[in-house]
């Protein structure tokens, strides 16, 4: 599975939302991405990348786009 | 000194669970929570004698433990796995999940349950973990827990602009 579908499936079986949502998707735009659905969406993509993320990374993740940013931080590349 | 001897065994009594947590009376149903490793695992005692406010009404004919009662004295013997931690002490807790649920044994006035809890991981404000109970040694139910530390966790969420 290449890295861009790890990244969607993480996003969409912890926030239960679909692929077509995902672009332009932020914190708090859905009801699942609260504090909680958050920190539940970070372990699953550090579970999924075999990765540890800073706090400042977990603060900054404020977006399905910040997220590709900060995740090329650890060699995540998503293309 | 063997090293499992440099691992501290803690209890708490009421004050003490008072201390750590912040269910109280008529929602605190652990009675003393002993051996406790902070971090790691805690047992808990509950006594049931029938002036429980519960019991005259479930149910008059035949008093027995609400589920709910049942779980949440999992749960509190759960929570001291982590509130027994000093920097954690005191804070609010909420559920995020609760799995696997099962009832073995009914409960009645008389019963003494003893609960193993075992906490699997905490990190940033969520743990994970489960919780057993036993009355006279019988299974008696078991959950698996998710529960957050709102406190923590909130200083880990986005800022919204």
């Amino acid at each position: 599975m290449e890295n861009l579908e790890i990244y969607n499936k993480a996003f969409i079986e912890s926030l239960g939302t679909t692929e077509e949502k995902l672009t332009d998707l932020k914190y708090q735009d859905i009801l699942e991405w609260d504090s909680v659905g958050h920190m539940g969406l970070m372990v699953s993509l550090e579970e999924a990348f075999n990765i540890e993320m800073d706090i400042d990374d977990i603060i900054d993740f404020s977006s399905y786009q910040k997220g590709k940013e900060i995740l090329a931080k650890y060699n995540i590349q998503l293309k | 000194m063997k090293s499992d001897e440099l691992i501290s065994e803690l209890s708490f009594d009421i004050p003490g669970i008072k201390k750590c947590q912040q269910n109280r009376y008529p929602l605190l149903f652990i009675d003393k929570v002993f051996d406790v490793i902070p971090g790691l695992s805690a047992k808990g005692i509950k006594c049931f004698s029938y002036n429980e406010w519960f019991f005259p009404a479930h149910f008059e004919d035949e008093p027995s433990v609400p589920g709910f009662v049942q779980v949440e004295t999992l749960v509190q013997t759960f929570i001291m796995t982590f509130l027994s931690l000093e920097e954690n002490r005191g804070r609010k807790t909420n559920f995020i999940s609760i799995d696997n649920v099962k009832f073995r044994k009914m409960i009645i006035p008389g019963d003494q349950l003893i609960i193993h809890a075992k906490l699997e991981s905490f990190k940033r404000g969520i743990a994970k973990g489960f919780a057993e109970s036993f009355v006279d040694g019988h299974p008696a139910c078991r959950a698996d827990f998710i529960v957050s530390v709102p406190e923590i966790l909130n200083s880990y969420k986005p800022s919204v602009k």
